[in-house]
């Protein structure tokens, strides 16, 4: 099977959790208990006034009519308005995507090139001091609430030490944004050679970056080391051994044998990472999709909820895709060999 | 000439219980045994009789709580007992090999034949990726793959068991070693194909005049394929000699039982069999370990028994032989 077809078939196995995905999101917030319809006409309104904005709306036609409507308008790139701020959802999130995803990838790529190697070099030495250790840190990264995490990072850098700028969004506030390119202001900044720019979007990254690290290393460096310990157990790592290969040699098979698993495994910690991005964002008033949405959902926003959800939802589809595509390219047994 | 002496190898596991108490179990006890050039041994015994531990001691891939604690085993003049590991290393895959059993799951699953074989010549050999890549085609030919250029391309998950273990058998060649162990080399494949893998590592060990072991459960394979046998009881060698004498005429009490259990001889019903559970290696009885469960044990077995020397180099571990 080619590359091509292999994601052909995964993408077309993606639609009905795609279509899954969206009803349940709009089935979520329909049955969330508030009436949208009494908050929107506020607190004034008459019997009357409130059902005229309920037919306005639509929200007097029965469920399933509604459900197609909505599906509807966002097959039409159309996720609605914000109540607060009256504008598109689907403007304001894209706005914000990039933002998060510069968070989340930094955060994620340096978590899983500490967590990795960490994990290996556990498993080559069970048991021993480094191994102990290793697996005390990472019991730690999982038990430190993350907000709490990042207000320590802050107290402890910013206000002690002051290594770090102050944790007030993505660029100091004297420094002017360079033009929008990518949303990123560190890479809009290198690409404009705006050193200034970059360099304080670098320096505003630091600390939100190491916490996500921190946080998505954990549970990296556990599941590569567990991995890890069962391929050495494995007849064909025994050979290996047996054929009298350098050990350098045994630990490259093991790793590269390991890997494939501790891939699919982060894939599926990305998605979860996620939520735990979006209370890192809001601890650094970081300003990306995360914040955006937890901000709708305290204030029963429910355009931007259904979007923000639905958001998630169609990263974590996307995500899943990437992970087994990945997997095909490496693991010959799928196919596809590298 | 010799190729291989075990001299009185002891091999143990020592282990802590719950209560901190030191307990060994005694895996192996005083094993010898030499092996020629151009001949193969067959090593037999039940399950946890050590043959698969002698093999791994051999070739010094014991794991901990496994280690020798006393015992020689010379090869072309060198104590691999006495050797410390990196040398030990150099010598695994180059001048003496190992066959495994589950030859699919021996694969590197993520690397293609070709690169596998490779892979090991490189380890031992100062040889580029374009001439390790020729050796290994070589090797693949020599085993009898069809097409051997495109089996190299291939990956380990599209061969058959009957396939593999002949990959196998090329990795174990490609560095022409002089001592090659089998261990249960066809167990878990097809009786046709069982019976090719081992007429192509008796050719091979022919040809090229090597010394080998075969370690297996199946006298049958013994009978057809081996010039020696040695019969392992408890981590000890009981009976050993010329498969022909010793299989035509089993002198020791275990060996007689072995042979007289092989599902032809049962039809037969000729001997009765002795059962009994193989014994505890924390708690070895003294002298004769095979006296609790043998029928012609007596006081006497309680010291350890004499090597009695019989027809041929035939050697029987027991009290109640005259030699001859």
């Amino acid at each position: 099977m080619t590359l091509s077809r292999f994601l052909l078939r995964r993408l077309v196995f993606s639609v009905p959790v795609v279509i899954g995905v969206l009803f349940f999101t709009f089935a979520l917030v329909r049955i969330g208990g508030q009436d949208p319809v009494a908050l929107l006409a506020g607190p004034t309104a008459t019997v009357q006034e409130i059902e005229l904005v309920r037919r306005e709306l639509g929200l007097d036609q029965p469920f399933f009519v509604q459900f197609a409507i909505y599906a509807q308008k966002v097959l039409s790139f159309d996720l609605g308005k914000s109540w607060l701020s009256n504008k598109p959802v689907l403007g304001e999130l894209l706005d914000r995507l990039p933002v998060t995803f510069e968070l989340m990838f930094w955060g994620i790529l340096l978590g899983a090139l500490v967590g990795i190697p960490v994990g290996l070099h556990a498993a080559f030495r069970v048991d021993r001091a480094f191994d102990q250790i290793s697996r005390f840190v990472s019991l730690l990264g999982f038990s430190i609430p993350t907000y709490w995490l990042g207000l320590v990072m802050l107290f402890v850098f910013f206000f002690l030490l002051e290594w770090a700028p102050p944790g007030m969004g993505r660029i100091s506030l004297i420094v002017t944004p360079p033009p929008r390119i990518t949303g990123s202001y560190l890479i809009d900044g290198l690409l404009t050679a705006n050193w200034e720019a970059a360099h304080s979007a670098l320096s505003q990254l630091v600390l939100p970056v190491i916490c996500v690290a921190i946080v998505a290393s954990a549970p990296i460096i556990k599941q590569t080391r567990a991995m890890a310990i069962e391929v050495l157990g494995r007849d064909y790592v025994r050979l290996a051994r047996a054929a009298g290969l350098p050990e350098r040699a045994v630990r490259g098979i093991v790793w590269r044998n390991a890997l494939v698993p501790v891939a699919t495994f982060i894939g599926t910690e990305i998605t979860g990472l996620v939520g735990t991005a979006s209370l890192i964002e809001y601890v650094f008033a970081w300003g990306g999709m995360g914040q955006y949405g937890l901000h709708a959902i305290t204030s029963g926003d429910f355009a931007v909820v259904q979007g923000y959800v639905l958001f998630l939802a169609l990263f974590s589809v996307l995500v899943f895709v990437i992970v087994d595509v990945l997997g095909f390219l490496l693991e010959p047994r799928a196919g596809g060999g590298s | 000439m010799t190729l291989l002496t075990v001299e009185n190898l002891h091999t143990h596991f020592v282990s802590r219980s719950l209560d901190n108490e030191i307990r060994v179990a005694r895996a192996l006890n005083g094993v010898g045994f030499s092996l020629e050039r151009g001949r193969i041994l067959g090593l037999v015994g039940e399950t946890g009789a050590g043959k698969s531990l002698t093999a791994l001691s051999i070739m010094g891939l014991l794991k901990p709580p496994a280690r020798i604690v006393e015992g020689r085993i010379d090869f072309e003049g060198r104590d691999l007992a006495a050797m410390p590991p990196d040398e030990l290393n150099r010598l695994r895959g180059d001048r003496l090999a190992l066959i495994v059993q589950n030859p699919r799951a021996s694969l590197d699953p993520l690397a293609r034949i070709g690169e596998q074989l490779a892979r090991v010549h490189r380890a031992h050999r100062k040889a580029d990726v374009a001439t390790a890549h020729r050796r290994a085609v070589e090797m693949l030919a020599a085993v009898g793959l069809p097409d051997p250029e495109r089996r190299a391309r291939s990956w380990p998950h599209e061969l058959s068991g009957g396939m593999a273990q002949r990959v196998l058998i090329a990795m174990a060649l490609i560095n022409e070693p002089q001592l090659v162990i089998a261990d249960e080399p066809t167990t878990g494949l097809d009786v046709t194909v069982q019976a090719q893998i081992l007429d192509l590592i008796q050719g091979m060990v022919r040809a090229r005049g090597l010394g080998a072991i075969v370690i297996t459960h199946d006298l049958g394979v013994v009978a057809h394929y081996c010039d020696d046998i040695a019969v392992m009881y408890a981590g000890s060698i009981v009976e050993q000699g010329a498969t022909r004498d010793v299989l035509a005429d089993p002198r020791h009490p275990y060996t007689i039982n072995l042979v007289d259990s092989t599902p032809e001889r049962l039809k037969i019903g000729s001997g009765r069999v002795f059962g009994g559970a193989p014994p505890n290696l924390f708690a070895l009885p003294e002298g004769c370990h095979y006296r609790l469960r043998c029928p012609r044990a007596t006081g006497a077995c309680a010291a350890p028994p004499p090597w009695v020397a019989g027809v041929g180099g035939r050697l029987t571990r027991c009290h109640h032989l005259e030699p001859r």
